[in-house]
């Protein structure tokens, strides 16, 4: 076990040990799998003294660390405003108060399950992954991180540092949900994140982003198209979030149906694309 | 605490007193088996079986043994007493040379680490010739189904001993070639088909319930340790500790003498804890290595092979007149037992046909095995899910007939004395006044205004109740009070005290001795100082045990009152025991101390005989008790999310010996019963194996999915009971399917067969009816 | 399996300790193994149902989750410092009044939980207490008295204290 105290010494870290090293920030995906005996490395890198990890800034956008809670984000006053409120619902809906504790935004899209509640907020944000590597800084949007089911961009010899979320404007909301059996304690069945930004009463940007209906969190490219430039009535976020049930491509497992997560994804497009208007609007919905 | 006692007896019955060894289990103090050790203690691990059905061609466990700090690597060739045609669970310690469901044990690792012994299983090679599984019980029932269990393997109905006095004739033999079906039963009256071609309505509906998991916090563990002369202890989470002995001396093959069970504080049982597990696989660890040996299952092994309860899927079909009038009944139950044989088939015919008053029935079992672990007792077994049929089914036919729900199964409700399927007479109980206290309730008159108020923002809400119960297990057993020196009473079981039911014996013998609650002291022993105990399960521990308590401290009141009445030259019956004294009634100064006859049973040279009152009675009348429980609910018609905004529970406690213990039995069997209603379910893929084998996707309800539970005592004695006491633990978890199935029809329309009542089941059921 | 242990201090209950731990081993494993410390327990060891749960700088964490060095120089309370030896905590006294605990084995873990929540939140909505505890699965209770015992208990204790 290594314990580096800066991101600098992470990237050495990984570059000594390379494919061996497993990074590991709150455990709390990584330690089931030790457990099940699914995974077994030859080192791991614990990011817990890395303090610059666990920066939450808001200046023009948010940069918010890899180290960064779930907690945090749930109870940050800073993302408690319109813009921000689906990357804090995201994270008021992982596992428990004991896992939000410890689940961190990172660790969430590095482990990059289909179901990833952090994930689709950030998507909906246009979210960009910053990654410390032997070479230096890369950029990459969050859209491109990931490239399948529990696989990323990152090379064995990087880390992901930082979330970098754009500046959404001043008429931007946002709104994350999914649906699970249980209130607490649960995976997605079916998760959508939706934001959507304003200009004198048209919608400029729509994002929404969907999260268990895909081997990777996607973009609704034909509804978020359906709604730019138009005023966002009940009949176009109806329309939306039919054109969104095309981009998912469910598979039926012990959580849900195909046809029940694609009843889902239109139920939850219109959903948060209606109090995402509302934020937008300024409402406190 | 003065606030919480609702006096109405001074010694003890009738209080709310919380449990004397609270303090140590809210400080974290109290040992559970995983949380003891001893010296040189090893930490055993099972290399379970992938497959649900598979022929073992070979296992080489050279690697696992020769890794540093393992003490011993155990295979089915390795244990002599191991036999072919295993007829329980117990029986089969590691497979011979078939695995029969996903998590069987193949081998067995004891190691100085439990890290080193989960290492040690990763070595062991194990080469499987994959066979054809039998999964789905309708299925596996058929000819040509790939067998489970080995060509004459008797069927196992100790479980149904133990839980209902109920006898039943058994059922045709099952078709010969039909290899899974393990037992039958079949129970008839009247003539059915010209019921059927007399009535007006005739409705058939199959209702399934899945295989649910107890859920027990605390995963089965035990310690074992051999001593040089042969002799075994078990420090055991068992619901009974003569039982785990009697279980683990059959499977060894050596007397119960030579075994000592200690009862250790039991996280959890609900009947999953009645048989015997992994006691016997770690006591042969202990003999092989010589030294103390731990077992603690892991919570995945739990789920993938503990001993759930069955599937069970029961087709029924009713013919009723117009006016409401009961015609004919006709019922097929399959229950799915798993690898092997161990259900009761009896519990279910009794609540399907003669709850009501049918006159006319057929109906049949089937215990059904499948490549599944084999299943066991789960509180009120076979109850929830056969009142789920026979619930639902009578709430359809009055909803059909345009009758009040309430009153069509009042109507038709049996009483005292009418007869059950197979004759017996009911016997007292207090079904009626439960079902009359549940429709007084204001949420079940303000229904239709809590209907009405659906949409607005809100979703579609309803209301729905049922009524179930539980027939009252019975078993033999034995208890022991003593008078201490001083003047204290000692209590002595081998009742294993989960729920808190040792404060309720213990105000059982204050009363009947006559001693305030304070100066009494209970214990359970272990097997080799406890009387003969039964079981804690089947809703008998205050019925059967409460009974030889009080039989016990009466005799001890006798010998008492005898001593005294030589003492103070007066007959027994002039005199009463007030304040730790045996007075001539009326003459309070004349008198002599409990301590003074205590001290003389324990004085050298003394002539007077220790006060030691002893009962060891057994049972032949059971005291059914029922529960009626109604569900104010709201369901989200988009994505079939229900919520519960409340619950009720009204029940039929008999007398409420301990009313704060009997609360904590119906709010948290409510609770079970509403997981199996609303998110439980083992769930198996096409080639039998667990898809959720986590209580992540295997979803016991949270404190946020649920209101407060409100619960209602009725009290209807029990002429057997003690003080009238009837069982209390199993009947609060009958109803609540039943009754969320009722509730989400009175929302929705919909009617559904099926637990449990998922969102994905509720909205596509809304979807399609349009 | 021989792998070298790592030595870390943390203070524990109020206390310092030096231990030696593996790299791997999880900090509800450290607490209980080796530390004697068996009142967090081990219900799932994959962080659904909480009884593990204890304090890691005063926030209530799965402990089965942490690594222990992950807790290295850093705060870790346990139900054994919850209460004092003779005075039991407040939330302790009520759950012994209303009797809530039956098998008993989730308390520590509830006790633990309800004890950040109060911390963070000193009159919790019985909504807010039922989500403050929804990590903590019980079989036994139904949650109900549960729910009333840490109401009951939040409003007995004053302001601002643990």
């Amino acid at each position: 076990m290594i314990l580096p105290g800066s991101v600098k010494e992470c990237v050495q870290a990984l570059a000594e040990h390379g494919a061996a090293a497993k990074l590991v920030a709150g455990g709390t995906d990584l330690l089931p799998q030790l457990k099940n005996h699914l995974l077994k490395p030859g080192v791991v890198v614990d990011l817990s003294g890395v303090a610059t990890l666990k920066k939450l800034t808001a200046d023009k956008g948010l940069r918010i660390g890899a180290a960064v809670t779930a907690r945090e984000l749930e109870r940050d006053g800073r993302l408690a405003t319109g813009a921000y409120r689906g990357l804090a619902e995201s994270g008021a809906l992982v596992g428990s108060v004991q896992v939000r504790h410890l689940a961190t935004v990172g660790g969430n899209i590095c482990n990059a399950a289909p179901s990833a509640d952090m994930i689709p907020p950030l998507l909906a944000l246009d979210a960009e992954a910053v990654i410390a590597g032997p070479r230096g800084e890369r950029r990459v949007p969050l859209r491109d991180f990931i490239t399948g089911v529990r696989t990323t961009v990152l090379g064995a010899d990087e880390l992901l540092v930082e979330l970098s979320v754009p500046d959404p404007g001043p008429h931007s909301g946002g709104a994350y949900l999914r649906h699970t059996p249980r209130r607490e304690l649960d995976i997605a069945v079916v998760g959508v994140g939706s934001q959507v930004t304003l200009a004198n009463g048209v919608c400029t940007k729509a994002r929404i982003a969907l999260a268990a209906v895909a081997p990777t969190p996607v973009h609704a490219r034909a509804a978020e198209r359906a709604l730019e430039g138009q005023a966002l009535t009940p009949q176009r976020i109806e329309e939306a979030a039919k054109l969104a049930v095309e981009a998912a491509r469910p598979i039926s497992d012990q959580r849900g149906s195909v046809e029940f997560r694609r009843h889902l994804v239109r139920v939850l497009t219109r959903r948060t694309l209606t109090t995402a208007l509302a934020r937008a609007n300024g409402g406190q919905a | 605490m003065s606030t919480m006692k609702t006096t109405r007896d001074v010694r003890g019955v009738g209080l709310s007193i919380p449990r004397p060894d609270g303090p140590e289990k809210v400080t974290g103090r109290v040992q559970y088996v995983a949380d003891m050790t001893s010296r040189g203690l090893l930490h055993a691990k099972l290399l379970r079986s992938r497959h649900a059905h598979a022929r073992i061609v070979g296992i080489d466990t050279t690697r696992a043994k020769a890794l540093p700090g393992v003490r011993a690597v155990l295979t089915a060739r390795d244990i002599p007493e191991l036999k072919h045609k295993a007829p329980t669970r117990a029986h089969a310690v590691l497979a011979i040379d078939r695995v029969v469901f996903a998590g069987q044990p193949v081998a067995a690792v004891a190691a100085d680490e439990a890290a080193i012994a989960e290492e040690a299983l990763d070595l062991i090679e194990v080469q499987y010739e994959v066979l054809p599984a039998a999964v789905d019980p309708l299925k596996s029932m058929q000819p040509g189904a790939p067998p489970v269990a080995e060509l004459g393997t008797e069927a196992d109905t100790s479980e149904a001993l133990a839980h209902s006095a109920v006898a039943m004739a058994k059922g045709e033999a099952a078709p010969a070639k039909a290899v899974n079906i393990s037992q039958t039963a079949a129970v008839k009256r009247g003539d059915v088909a010209k019921g059927f071609a007399e009535s007006d309505l005739v409705l058939e509906h199959t209702y399934r319930v899945p295989m649910v998991h107890q859920g027990y916090l605390e995963p089965h563990a035990v310690l074992a340790e051999w001593d040089r002369a042969g002799n075994l202890t078990l420090w055991a989470s068992t619901q009974g500790s003569f039982n785990t002995r009697s279980e683990v001396a059959d499977v060894l093959g050596i007397e119960e003498n030579r075994i000592k069970v200690i009862p250790v504080e039991c996280g959890g049982g609900f009947g999953g804890k009645i048989r015997a597990l992994c006691e016997p696989i770690t006591a042969l660890l202990a003999r092989a290595t010589k030294r103390p040996v731990r077992y603690v299952m892991t919570r995945r092994e739990e789920l993938e092979a503990g001993m759930p309860a069955p599937q069970v899927i029961i087709r029924l079909k009713t013919g009723v007149k117009r006016d409401g009038a009961l015609m004919a009944l006709e019922a097929e139950t399959v229950l799915e037992s798993g690898a092997f044989s161990g259900t009761v088939l009896a519990v279910s015919a009794v609540f399907l046909g003669s709850l009501y008053r049918w006159p006319a029935f057929d109906i049949k079992g089937s215990e059904v095995l499948t490549h599944k672990p084999s299943v066991a007792a789960y509180r009120a077994p076979v109850a929830p899910q056969t009142i789920f049929a026979i619930d639902s089914h009578m709430e359809s036919l009055a909803r059909a007939l345009a009758l009040d729900p309430v009153e069509f199964r009042r109507r038709h409700l049996q009483k005292p004395g009418e007869p059950m399927v197979n004759n017996q007479p009911w016997a007292s109980n207090g079904a009626h006044e439960v079902l009359t206290r549940i429709a007084e309730h204001p949420l079940w008159k303000e229904r239709e205004a809590w209907k009405k108020s659906s949409g607005n923002g809100h979703g579609l809400r309803g209301t729905g109740l049922a009524l179930g119960g539980w027939l009252g297990g019975l078993q033999p057993t034995s208890a022991t009070v003593k008078l201490n020196p001083d003047g204290t009473l000692a209590v002595l079981t081998g009742q294993v005290d989960i729920a808190g039911t040792n404060i309720a014996l213990a105000q059982i013998a204050a009363t009947a001795y006559g001693l305030d609650i304070d100066k009494v002291k209970i214990t359970t022993g272990d097997t080799d100082v406890a009387p003969l105990t039964g079981l804690s399960a089947g809703s008998k521990t205050i019925y059967t045990v409460g009974t030889a308590v009080l039989q016990a401290a009466q005799n001890a009141r006798q010998q008492t009152l005898e001593i005294a009445a030589k003492e103070l030259e007066a007959s027994v019956q002039d005199l009463e025991i007030v304040d730790g004294k045996v007075i001539v009634r009326g003459v309070p100064d004349k008198g002599v101390t409990l301590a003074s006859i205590g001290k003389k049973g324990n004085l050298y040279m003394s002539k007077v005989e220790p006060v030691l009152g002893v009962a060891h009675p057994a049972f032949s009348q059971q005291a059914p008790a029922f529960a009626a429980q109604l569900a104010r609910i709201e369901v989200d018609p988009d994505t079939g999310q229900t919520t519960l905004h409340d619950f009720v529970v009204v029940q039929d406690a008999g007398h409420a010996i301990n009313p704060l213990g009997v609360e904590g039995q119906m709010q948290g069997g409510a609770v079970q019963s509403l997981g199996i209603a609303l998110t439980e379910a083992l769930m198996y893929d096409d080639s039998g194996r667990l898809m959720n084998p986590s209580l992540l996707d295997y979803r016991t309800l949270t404190a946020a999915d649920l209101p407060d539970i409100e619960t209602i005592i009725v009290e209807v004695p029990s002429p057997s009971g003690p003080y009238g006491a009837r069982g209390v633990g199993e009947p609060p978890i009958v109803p609540a399917p039943a009754a969320l199935a009722n509730a989400i029809h009175d929302a929705t329309g919909v009617r559904l067969t099926e637990v449990p009542l998922t969102p994905e089941r509720i909205a596509l059921a809304i979807a399609a009816k349009g | 399996m021989n792998v070298r242990k790592q030595a870390m201090t943390l203070t524990l209950n109020d206390e310092l300790v030096e231990v030696l731990v593996k790299p791997y081993e999880t900090l509800l494993d450290t607490l209980r193994e080796t530390l004697g410390l068996t009142g967090p327990k081990e219900g799932c060891g994959t962080g659904d149902c909480g009884a593990c749960t204890v304090h890691l700088d005063g926030k209530a964490v799965a402990s089965c989750l942490v690594l222990a060095l992950q807790a290295r120089n850093r705060q870790v309370r346990t139900i054994e410092g919850l209460g004092t030896d003779d005075t039991l905590h407040p939330l302790q006294d009520a759950f012994v009044r209303h009797g809530v605990p039956q098998c008993g084995f989730c308390i520590p873990g509830v006790l633990m939980a309800a004890a950040a929540l109060l911390a963070e939140t000193p009159r919790p909505s019985d909504e807010e207490i039922r989500y403050g505890i929804a990590g903590n699965l019980c079989r036994c209770t139904g949650y109900t008295k549960m729910v009333t015992a840490i109401a009951e208990a939040a409003a007995a204790v004053p302001q601002g204290a643990r």
